[in-house]
């Protein structure tokens, strides 16, 4: 069973999937991620309205036995929480492209989309 | 060099995930921990923990020399008895817990993974050293150890023996042939249900043998369990891990084991533990529930108002409560049940109560999920 990749999303080399909805970008765990993960447990989402540097960590997700951090694939300002994850962390193994999104961070500089990955660049490294 | 259990490729055949564990390339999940943990608990799981180590005790005085080096009066435990017990260095601490098994002439004892070394040579030093004419002998190499634990445990091992295994008693043990294996039954677990604990040998026996629990169990759903779901399974029962409750070294009386010595006999370590006993101001395994969403994990600091007085030793999700539990040493000031702490977790305070163990009682399996 292999791990669905969405052709129109860029990821990072992290496992983070980002869709661009012009000058936002919502962000969440590739579907690969949560099922090496296996059962997710606990998210511990980002403060709303924080500033964070590409790279940061933007949150932890948790499975009964590993504490995972996701990074931010961009930098900006953080604009919304999913905060349905807070009682229902299990939404990301159910569906990590859609229901089970983390943040949406306003892009600060649309040049550093350039260094996601693109679908095909993402299912070579998983 | 990491050990890997005679079972490897039949783990890999079926789709486990591994981890390593005090050497050994163990199961860490086939599936979901979760759905293990809730498969044990609501009817039946097959655990294969050969990680665990196999010693056995020999020599007319076999019997003194467990007394000698455990916090059990051996005297007590008669043929076909399985019991739990500690063994400690001179000053107390422990050096690992273990079940034994007395077997007719000899004794069979189930040290924790990657302690066989350590308390063979431990066991062999102190028969020299004190005359005991006994000996132990390292053979972790030749057993399998199975467990098959929860409700539907004894349902599913019976089909495969015509002994009537409700004359194995809990804490008891005997050789039983199993799908034509012979091997040791102990009516022991770790996961605080019906459970039994088989030891086989030769290894080569085993793989045969797993399929056919497999295959016994499958009207009860049973389901192949990892160390993951072992782990949250203790953990939820106030079950200690030796490698993280006796980390840098606690005695059995701050490790809440003081029911398992057996004071009216001579052992190693007794002396400085009726000291701390009569001091009675050491720190204590405590455990917390968590009364605030997070999972405190191993290193979490334990605070009250602000001071540290504590360090949470094993900590997780409990899957059946879906709240976060945790295991940790405590000053006695602050283990009253209900006592409100905090577990610091990422530098963040998540409250916590202090709770008599076990987390998770056969009351609450009873009305949650209707076992019996």
């Amino acid at each position: 069973m292999s791990a669905e990749v969405k052709e129109d999303l860029k990821y990072t080399d992290t496992h983070e999937w980002v869709r661009i909805k012009g000058d936002l970008a919502q962000i969440g765990i590739t579907d690969h991620a949560q099922s090496e993960l296996t059962d997710i447990v606990f998210v511990e989402l980002p403060n709303m309205g924080k500033e964070i540097k590409k790279g940061e960590e933007l949150c932890v997700v948790e499975s009964v036995k590993s504490v995972s951090e996701i990074y931010a694939p961009v930098s900006g300002r953080i604009t919304n929480v999913n905060k349905k994850l807070e009682e229902t962390p299990e939404v990301i193994n159910e569906s990590p492209y859609e229901e089970g999104w983390i943040a949406e961070i306003e892009i600060k500089d649309k040049s550093e989309l350039d260094s996601l990955l693109d679908a095909e660049a993402y299912k070579r490294i998983i | 060099m990491v050990l890997k259990s005679p079972l490897h490729k039949v783990h890999e055949k079926i789709g486990a995930k591994f981890t390593e564990f005090a050497g050994h390339m163990m199961p860490l999940y086939y599936k979901s921990i979760k759905e293990e943990h809730l498969t044990v608990r609501k009817s039946v799981g097959l655990f294969d923990v050969s990680h665990m180590s196999n010693l056995w005790i020999t020599g007319k005085e076999a019997e003194k020399l467990i007394s000698f080096t455990t916090v059990e009066d051996a005297s007590r435990i008669k043929d076909g008895m399985s019991q739990y017990t500690v063994i400690l260095r001179e000053d107390g601490t422990v050096i690992d817990d273990t079940i034994f098994m007395h077997l007719g002439d000899k004794y069979m004892m189930i040290p924790n993974a990657g302690m066989n070394k350590i308390v063979n040579e431990w066991l062999n030093e102190q028969a020299e050293k004190h005359d005991i004419c006994a000996s132990a002998e390292d053979v972790s190499r030749d057993y399998v150890i199975l467990a098959v634990q929860g409700p539907k445990s004894r349902d599913t091992l019976q089909k495969l023996t015509n002994v009537d295994l409700k004359t194995v008693g809990f804490f008891q043990c005997r050789y039983i042939d199993i799908a034509g294996v012979n091997c040791i039954i102990s009516h022991t677990g770790y996961t605080g249900e019906l459970g039994f604990e088989l030891q086989v040998s030769p290894t080569a026996l085993a793989e045969d043998l797993f399929y056919k629990i497999l295959d016994a169990g499958e009207e009860y759903g049973i389901q192949p369990i990892g160390l993951g779901a072992r782990d949250t399974l203790r953990l939820e029962k106030g079950f200690i891990l030796a490698g993280n409750e006796f980390e840098g070294g606690r005695t059995p009386l701050e490790a809440t084991l003081g029911w398992t010595i057996n004071w009216d006999h001579e052992f190693i370590g007794k002396k400085p533990l009726l000291r701390q006993k009569e001091k009675g101001d050491y720190e204590r395994l405590t455990c917390l529930l968590c009364i605030d969403r997070g999972i405190p994990r191993h290193g979490c600091e334990i605070q009250k108002n602000g001071v540290k007085i504590g360090r949470v030793t094993s900590g997780t999700l409990s899957p059946c409560l879906n709240k976060g539990i945790a295991m940790g040493y405590c000053q006695p000031d602050y283990r009253e049940k209900d006592t409100v702490l905090d577990i610091i977790i990422r530098g963040k305070p998540v409250k916590a109560k202090v709770v008599k163990p076990p987390f998770v009682s056969k009351d609450w399996l009873k009305t949650k999920l209707g076992n019996i």
